[in-house]
């Protein structure tokens, strides 16, 4: 199937969305036919942008789209998928109570007499999933499968379609490493049985292994494409930040003091009534990092909201310096102590159409020193936020523009600092660099190991990117389906594929095992 | 990138006094069309309420009540919760504060004091008002919306049982209540105009809420909560209670505008409909763009427009309903964010664009 054609070509794509910001100037790339083509960059650099252009979701200013060699324009995702180009979003599209068939088939179904005929339906679906060796059941329901095979589904939706090019949206983010090579394996024979992929990535170990060639973007702009066997990883990564990044982050062993959240026998039943989070018990101590792995949706989120106040529970008990949290209001629990970077932080993290000062100081424009008898001290709160701009390096024309105007790394960069210099002994860091470029990331977690060895504060961190976990974190928990299942006493120690064992339940450790880890 | 915000704001300005010329436009189209002598109707549109002192000042008197009903809206409008419930609130605080001027007017308290009686009455009637509404959303979690719009009801059929079986006045030709007394009303500010003091304390009113939306924490905290509720309880503050208070605070405004309009233009308390100054502040409130500052302004030109209006009611035979259609229009085009939104792209882009080449220029 070695096939030089080109599959598609973007030229000189320019995009600037309404607020003025900048996402791509004069891009150029293009992918042959039988090719994995990777498109890496920093989160703002223009990747998703580019690709939602491709893919209709927004119009371009400038710029020309080929497809198979004929120039076309590309109006809506309806329109991109009948021309041949399929995506699968990072946030699945899939409809949950419907079957593997039903979902793959969904707009396309084959009909008989006017009505859908379920099982022709179900025998495309089965054909396409064993064609491609995805082991799918056709007549199995969305919302029982697994993460990694609901992204085979969301994969069989587009090429049930049609599609010649897929573009995949980071998409190794929600799976484990075992998962991952699967999914590489697949990739590989749909890139034999001639479909084009493009796939977006911040994993450089993935691109290298998976990918032929590779563009690289760079704040809007194209630093151009390379075939993947003239580059190494820290060339690449040269190429994309300019400059070498550190994936060691260096630490002093840590001295644990005094106990500041301890959780105990904690029960969550969410609104539908399923135990979520099932008897979970640990303590962290201060001047220490505690991590949390495992695969999304496997309780994380419900600790978090637990723990931070967002969310009331069902069973046990949570002491933050010694005070039981329950019942109580997040302001009060703030004031003893917590501070929480959370997960989202478009939607909980900030308020995106307020300014940069007022984002700064939701949480302490009432305390006294920030006040000027009845009224907030603006003087005051200039002062605070210009510091904070400075120190956290957060890039913006000026404290008063408002937050939605900046770029994700530094949207985070003002929900960071404010959290960290809240004043509380206890963070709480819920995917704090997810979907942020590689040098904030970098930043974010030396900030984050740096407080807490030297302020000697306690924090909680939660993330699905192993590497991450596995550097900043001292002790490390697993979570699945609402339980601890496995306790390690030195992060680093721990290797990605042994993590992996324990995050899809391979391996579970006895709680004998892990008494005195906790 | 603040580049972008200025021509936002701009644009927002712009986008307003676009859609006043294009609704004028549209009237006179209409007057032009209804009318035998367009040109007089539609002079004296446009220029009859400018033509004499009394008429110029009959603008600022119709502004006051606007003005508090307006401000009223400001609150509900930033908390995003469509409160309407400050047009009864309208009426209840003119009712009950026409009941206590006649409970005091033959008691020796004085005038000034009757007054603020009077008023403060007025205020924690609006407050009632919307206090109602506000605490069966958050509380029950009954539409807000649906639950006001029929409170006005029964604030209407509540004032006018009051009107027709404690103050009404068995001796007076309509259904009136007593006379309110000389002492309560409010002096005129400028001779030979309608004019009252009520505009002063609007003008206070109007002072006074920009200084607790933009100085004081209350306002930050109905700001955040209202465009972003889950963030305002993932950073601690008190969502329900400030989405309570807001529109507790705000509902005074407006039986205050009731209490203040009753003592100051009429002899009597007669309302026996809904005044509509209610639904008429939630219109300012959107053409001021929620800011209380823009209130009076906005209020100035929806009252320029209703007496121009009605001049043209009175010496012709067109119907003052026709600026209905005006105001239609106006709200319209301001409330349709996407009005010229394609104008706004380009600018901001060859903004950008500009921006992007003097960089690479310099680079």
């Amino acid at each position: 199937m070695e096939t030089h054609k080109e599959a598609l070509k973007m030229e000189n794509i320019t995009k600037i969305y309404p607020n003025g910001f900048v996402a791509n100037k004069g891009i150029t790339f293009s992918v042959m036919e039988g090719e994995i083509h990777a498109l890496v960059g920093e989160n703002g650099a223009g990747k998703t942008t580019l690709m939602k252009v491709l893919f209709g979701m927004e119009q371009a200013q400038e710029g020309k789209i080929y497809v198979g060699g004929k120039q076309v324009k590309i109006t809506s995702p309806l329109d991109a998928i009948a021309k041949g180009v399929g995506m699968v979003h990072q946030h699945f599209m899939l409809v949950p109570s419907m079957t593997v068939a039903q979902n793959v088939t969904l707009g396309i179904e084959p009909r008989r007499h006017g009505l859908v005929d379920n099982a022709a339906c179900i025998k495309m679906t089965q054909d396409l999933s064993d064609k491609y060796e995805f082991g799918l059941d056709a007549t199995a329901t969305v919302a029982d499968l697994s993460v990694g095979l609901m992204q085979k589904v969301e994969i069989l939706k587009a090429l049930a379609k049609g599609a010649k090019v897929l573009i995949l949206d980071e998409p190794t983010a929600v799976l484990t490493p075992q998962e991952t090579r699967e999914l590489f394996k697949q990739l590989k024979l749909l890139k034999e049985n001639g479909h084009s992929i493009i796939f977006i990535s911040h994993k450089l170990e993935e691109v290298m292994e998976l990918c032929d060639n590779v563009t690289i973007l760079r704040h809007g702009y194209c630093n151009g494409s390379y075939p993947i066997s003239d580059l190494d990883e820290a060339k690449l990564s040269r190429l994309m930040v300019g400059r070498d990044v550190v994936l060691k982050i260096e630490k002093a062993d840590p001295k644990p003091g005094r106990p500041i959240l301890e959780v105990r026998d904690l029960e969550k039943l969410s609104d539908t009534g399923k135990l979520v989070l099932d008897h979970v018990s640990f303590t962290i101590r201060e001047g220490e990092v505690l991590g949390i792995a495992g695969v999304e949706g496997n309780g994380q989120s419900f600790l978090s909201d637990c723990i931070s106040g967002m969310q009331r529970f069902d069973g046990g008990d949570i002491l933050l310096n010694g005070k039981s949290i329950a019942g109580r209001k997040i302001s009060d629990i703030r004031e003893s102590g917590m501070s929480n970077i959370p997960e989202d932080r478009m939607t909980v993290g900030c308020v995106p159409t307020m300014s940069i000062m007022d984002n700064v100081m939701a949480d302490r424009f009432e305390r006294r020193e920030n006040m000027h008898g009845l009224f907030m001290d603006k003087k005051k709160a200039l002062k605070i936020t210009d510091d904070l701009i400075k120190e956290f390096e957060i890039s913006c024309d000026d404290r008063s523009e408002a937050i939605r105007l900046l770029s994700g790394g530094n949207i985070q960069k003002v929900v960071v600092a404010r959290e960290f210099t809240s004043g509380a002994n206890f963070v709480l860091a819920n995917q704090p660099t997810r979907g942020v470029d590689v040098g904030t990331a970098e930043m974010i977690r030396k900030y984050l190991v740096r407080q807490v060895r030297e302020q000697n504060i306690a924090s909680l961190l939660i993330s699905a990117d192993l590497n991450e976990v596995l550097e900043v974190s001292d002790r490390l928990l697993v979570m699945r389906q609402g339980k601890i299942v496995a306790a390690f006493p030195k992060a680093n120690m721990v290797s990605e594929d042994e993590l992996g064992e324990y995050m899809l339940g391979i391996k579970t450790m006895t709680p004998d095992e892990m008494e005195g880890l906790l | 990138m603040n580049k972008t915000k200025r021509i936002e704001n701009t644009f927002d300005i712009v986008r307003i006094l676009i859609a006043i010329a294009v609704a004028y436009l549209i009237a006179l189209i209409i007057l032009a069309l209804i009318s035998d002598d367009p040109l007089n109707v539609i002079g004296l549109f446009i220029a009859g309420p400018f033509s004499s002192k009394k008429h110029i000042g009959d603008i600022f008197t119709r502004m006051i009540p606007l003005i508090f009903t307006g401000l009223c809206m400001c609150f509900v409008y930033a908390i995003n919760k469509f409160n309407l419930a400050g047009e009864g609130a309208v009426n209840l605080g003119g009712c009950l504060a026409a009941c206590v001027a006649i409970a005091l007017k033959e008691t020796s308290v004085p005038g000034w004091l009757c007054i603020i009686l009077c008023i403060i009455v007025g205020a924690l009637a609006g407050m009632l008002s919307n206090a109602i509404p506000a605490i069966a959303d958050q509380v029950f979690h009954a539409d807000v919306c649906v639950i006001s719009l029929m409170l006005n009801y029964i604030l209407l059929y509540f004032t006018t049982f009051i009107l027709k079986n404690v103050i009404k006045d068995q001796g007076a030709a309509v259904t009136a209540s007593y006379k309110l007394g000389s002492k309560v009303k409010l002096p005129k500010m400028i001779p030979g105009t309608t004019i009252h003091i009520g505009l002063l304390i609007a003008i206070a009113c109007v002072v006074f809420v920009a200084i607790l939306f933009y100085k004081m924490p209350f306002g930050y905290k109905m700001r955040a909560v209202g465009i972003n509720p889950t963030f305002a309880k993932y950073i601690g503050i008190p969502v329900t209670s400030t989405i309570i208070l807001a529109q507790i605070i705000g509902g005074s405004f407006a039986g205050m505008g009731g209490a203040v309009q009753i003592l100051g233009m009429f002899p009597r308390y007669k309302w026996e409909s809904l005044t509509n100054y209610g639904f008429d502040g939630l219109m300012i409130a959107v053409l001021a763009r929620k800011n209380p500052i823009l209130v009076p302004i906005s209020a100035f030109l929806i009252a320029y427009i209703r007496n121009g209006a009605d001049l043209v009611a009175t010496k012709t035979q067109i119907p003052p309903e026709f600026v209905s259609i005006i105001q239609g229009i106006i709200i319209v085009l301001v409330a349709a964010e996407m009005f010229l939104s394609g104008w706004k792209k380009r600018l901001i882009f060859n903004a950008a664009r500009k921006d992007l080449n003097e960089k690479e220029a310099k680079a």
